[in-house]
């Protein structure tokens, strides 16, 4: 099965707001390489031109006055060197010093810990070292500590300090759409910045639920705080989209609320935290299985199988149609794939996609057809990571009885190296009872437990179907 | 002394007391031919590069009294002489000094003195018959099966252009396919040609290019059959293993060539053709596990027939799904090996 990039308009690449200067878009690295696609906009000096054109209103510069003291920026920095590998944005939540930004911010130094410090500079330039409480890798979120803050029972260290913190603004005062919003950070290490944008209500089709915020962020804005006119957090800063104007997101307050009272009183993490990042993978890979069976298949897929294109309460499909332009093989393709991905560090994990094309080779009669949809199955690759993160695929293969509908199914698994337990999934099929047609068919779900592969690919299998 | 007759000396042919002959020495080029032959008419026979010899060598890897030669019993003792290096019987060596009986019966014995290939006939030993000349056989005849394989050869290319290519497309690709097999046939087989003239002083185009023919006709086959009875049986291990089957065509059409470049070499190149065949077959494994970890050249069989041609049951559902399960000790294996960390499939990134 040839599978081609979406389309440019639609192409769902986040760049992550940190990360900069080192031209690093973390999540675009498990997004389609498209042609064209705009991913010189992470280059510094692209992103950051277009917000501070726009005039700030009265309550931009009120609302940065009283929230710059709780302000920071993120600084990983390698071991007994000066020079600072990523930065991001943070802010103050507790009189002890408790900070909140994006788990992406602190990546390195949380699983890298013998070779990364974090610190964190405020506004008029003082810097301290951080700690690491807390995260929570499904909503991109981590809970920092300054090191020089109050100790939790009041026990103080050798420089006590009392911070400002900025408060959250209550789950109850919901926010209506067109609702001014103050998104602010440190983008691209320029400076601390205000950019003004709207509430857009929550992005449809998100696996978990995020913010659309109508205003621009920049890398290195990242885990930065969204603020309403009262100066209140509604949300934290995370990613865009690149390939449009002022599309950013937002985690929403709440999970950094449910963060801070989780973590505030827990030991700082000094190991690498790939127990923790694969526990809560754990949970994810659970929720994405059964929502993704409790959502079913949509019907009427192709007029003679039933094929499986899942129903898009979090995913998103896409189809085309190819006449061939030489009298050979007509084509058409659905694609359908997850928009949320789970950052884990040097890469993401934790999507679905599903996707299958219906070959027409009436033109080319059966040996000719035979060739080409050989050729297309040939065509696939089981490979997604590197041999330090990812075991090489290992596949089971059979024809396969669907009620006398024959199949082909490759199933090909794939186990990750820091996250014992967790395990990529990939099945290939390919219909076999009509000498010039066919569908092939693929889907692929990243890090599941080797229970719910194995239930996925059943749910996968059992989908195709005579139409009647 | 013995009395010997170096037939293509100056003298050769003048009248001389006519002793019976006892034997003939040739003196062998590398092509199995002779270069040199002495008539032996009295024993003993020596053999060195001093003057006093019966046959003189100008070899300077040939000791000056080297070897002799003299009837004992029922057979001939070969006694070497003062040689550091001695002399090469079949697998045999002997050292300066040794001796060993050569028989009267059977083979003409060859051995090396130096590097001087020599051979001792005697009436006793079989004669092999006459070889005929290769231009005796009508031209038809040779041609018949040298145009029937060439015909199979095209059929087989333009078979697979036509299933590769769209019907708009096909009349194009095709020429391009015969003129390029056409060359390719054209430049290997001459390649050999010049190996052999050089080495054998005979040209054998016929040989190479019949040798080329069968093996393209072969190479096909291997490549075409393993994966569809892979597809008709679902045995994905018959395709995975396929380069098995084209390696030793590969090897065999190596060993063909070859004996038209050293025809009196057989045995060896008998040997050196298993061990490239043995090297292509571990080399292709190495690579193999490098890339996928596993010995086999496909991930998963990837050769699809018309549905008919399946002979194969499918499977249910559920017993599919359950034997992944036979996966999960591999990869739990497998994941605790920290990785290369290589950069070998950094794109496989792209798969999203």
């Amino acid at each position: 099965m040839t599978l081609l990039p979406f389309r440019a308009e639609t192409l769902p690449i986040l760049v992550l707001a940190c990360m900069l200067g080192l031209g690093l878009d973390v999540r675009a690295q498990g997004s389609p390489a498209v042609p064209g696609a705009p991913l010189e906009a992470q280059a510094p000096g692209l992103a950051a031109s277009a917000p501070l054109s726009v005039p700030l209103s009265l309550s931009a510069r009120k609302v940065y006055e009283q929230a710059r003291s709780q302000l920071v920026q993120i600084r990983t920095v390698l071991k007994g060197r000066a020079s600072q590998t990523s930065v991001g944005s943070g802010f103050v939540v507790s009189r002890e010093g408790h900070i909140v930004t994006n788990f992406h911010v602190v990546a390195e130094a949380a699983l890298k810990p013998e070779r990364h410090d974090l610190v964190y500079v405020t506004a008029d330039g003082r810097e301290a070292p951080l700690v690491i409480l807390q995260l929570d890798v499904l909503h991109d979120l981590a809970l920092l500590k300054a090191a020089d803050g109050i100790a939790p029972g009041g026990n103080t260290n050798t420089a006590p300090r009392s911070f400002d913190a900025l408060a959250f603004r209550p789950e109850a005062r919901g926010l209506a759409q067109g609702e001014r919003i103050y998104s602010l950070g440190n983008p691209l290490d320029v400076g601390f910045a205000v950019t003004e944008g709207t509430y857009n209500g929550l992005v449809k089709r998100s696996f978990y639920p995020q913010i659309f915020f109508g205003g621009a962020l920049s890398g290195g804005m990242s885990g930065g705080p969204a603020l309403d006119e009262a100066g209140q957090v509604i949300g934290i800063n995370v990613a865009r989209r690149v390939d449009g104007e002022q599309v950013s997101f937002l985690v929403p307050a709440s999970f950094a609320t449910a963060l801070l009272a989780r973590g505030r009183d827990a030991a700082p993490i000094k190991t690498a935290a790939y127990g923790i990042v694969t526990d809560q993978l754990m949970l994810h890979q659970a929720a994405l299985t059964e929502r993704f069976i409790q959502q079913g298949w949509k019907t009427a897929t192709h007029p003679r199988y039933k094929v499986p294109v899942p129903t898009d309460s979090f995913m998103r499909c896409w189809g085309s149609s190819e006449p061939s332009r030489n009298g050979g093989l007509d084509l058409e393709r659905s694609d359908c794939v997850m928009d949320t991905r789970i950052f884990v560090g040097d890469y993401t994990t934790g999507a679905i996609a599903v996707r299958h094309e219906s070959y027409d080779g009436a033109k080319l009669g059966t040996l000719r057809f035979a060739a080409r949809y050989s050729a297309s199955f040939r065509n696939e690759r089981f490979t997604r990571l590197r041999d330090e993160h990812q075991t090489k695929p290992q596949c089971h293969e059979d024809f396969v009885d669907r009620n006398g509908l024959a199949l082909r199914a490759v199933v090909c698994l794939r186990a990750y190296k820091k996250l014992p337990g967790l395990y990529d999934l990939s099945v290939l099929v390919a219909t076999l009872d009509q000498p010039r047609a066919g569908v092939q068919g693929r889907f692929d779900v990243q890090g599941l437990s080797f229970a719910n592969a194995q239930k996925l690919a059943r749910h996968y299998l059992e989908a195709y179907a005579w139409a009647r | 002394m013995g009395s010997l007759d170096p037939i293509n000396l100056p003298g050769a042919g003048l009248p001389e007391p006519a002793l019976p002959v006892l034997a003939v020495l040739d003196v062998l080029d590398r092509d199995g031919l002779p270069r040199q032959t002495f008539l032996v008419r009295a024993w003993p026979l020596r053999i060195g590069r001093s003057l006093d010899n019966d046959v003189v060598l100008a070899d300077p890897h040939v000791a000056a009294q080297h070897l002799d030669i003299e009837p004992a019993g029922a057979g001939l003792t070969l006694r070497v002489g003062a040689s550091r290096n001695g002399v090469q019987l079949g697998s045999k060596q002997l050292r300066g000094g040794e001796s060993v009986v050569l028989p009267r019966a059977g083979e003409a014995p060859e051995f090396v003195a130096g590097r001087t290939c020599l051979r001792l006939r005697l009436p006793e030993h079989t004669l092999a018959a006459e070889l005929a000349l290769a231009e005796t056989t009508p031209l038809a005849r040779r041609l018949v099966p040298v145009l029937l394989a060439a015909t199979l050869v095209l059929a087989g290319l333009l078979l697979r252009t036509w299933l590769d290519t769209d019907p708009d497309g096909f009349a194009r690709a095709a020429g391009t396919v015969v003129l390029g097999a056409v060359v390719a046939t054209a430049t290997w087989c001459g390649a050999w040609a010049l190996l052999s003239k050089t080495f054998a002083h005979q040209a054998r185009f016929g040989w190479h290019l019949r040798v080329f023919l069968f093996a393209s006709i072969a190479t096909l086959a291997v490549s075409t059959l393993p994966g569809l009875l892979a597809f008709a049986l679902s045995w994905p291990w018959l395709s995975d293993f396929a380069f098995v089957g084209t390696i030793g065509v590969a090897a065999t059409a190596l060993y063909f060539h070859l004996l038209a470049v050293e025809p009196a070499r057989r045995h060896l190149l008998k040997w050196a053709a298993a061990a490239c065949a043995a090297v292509g077959i571990a080399l292709t494994l190495w690579f193999n596990v490098q890339r996928t970890d596993q010995f086999g050249d496909e991930l998963y069989m990837n050769h699809l027939f018309p549905p008919g041609w399946r002979l194969a049951r499918p499977v249910a559902t559920d017993a599919f799904v359950d034997g992944l399960a036979a996966l999960k000790s591999t990869l739990d294996k497998k994941a605790k090996d920290p990785g290369r960390g290589d950069d070998d499939t950094g794109a496989g990134d792209a798969e999203e």
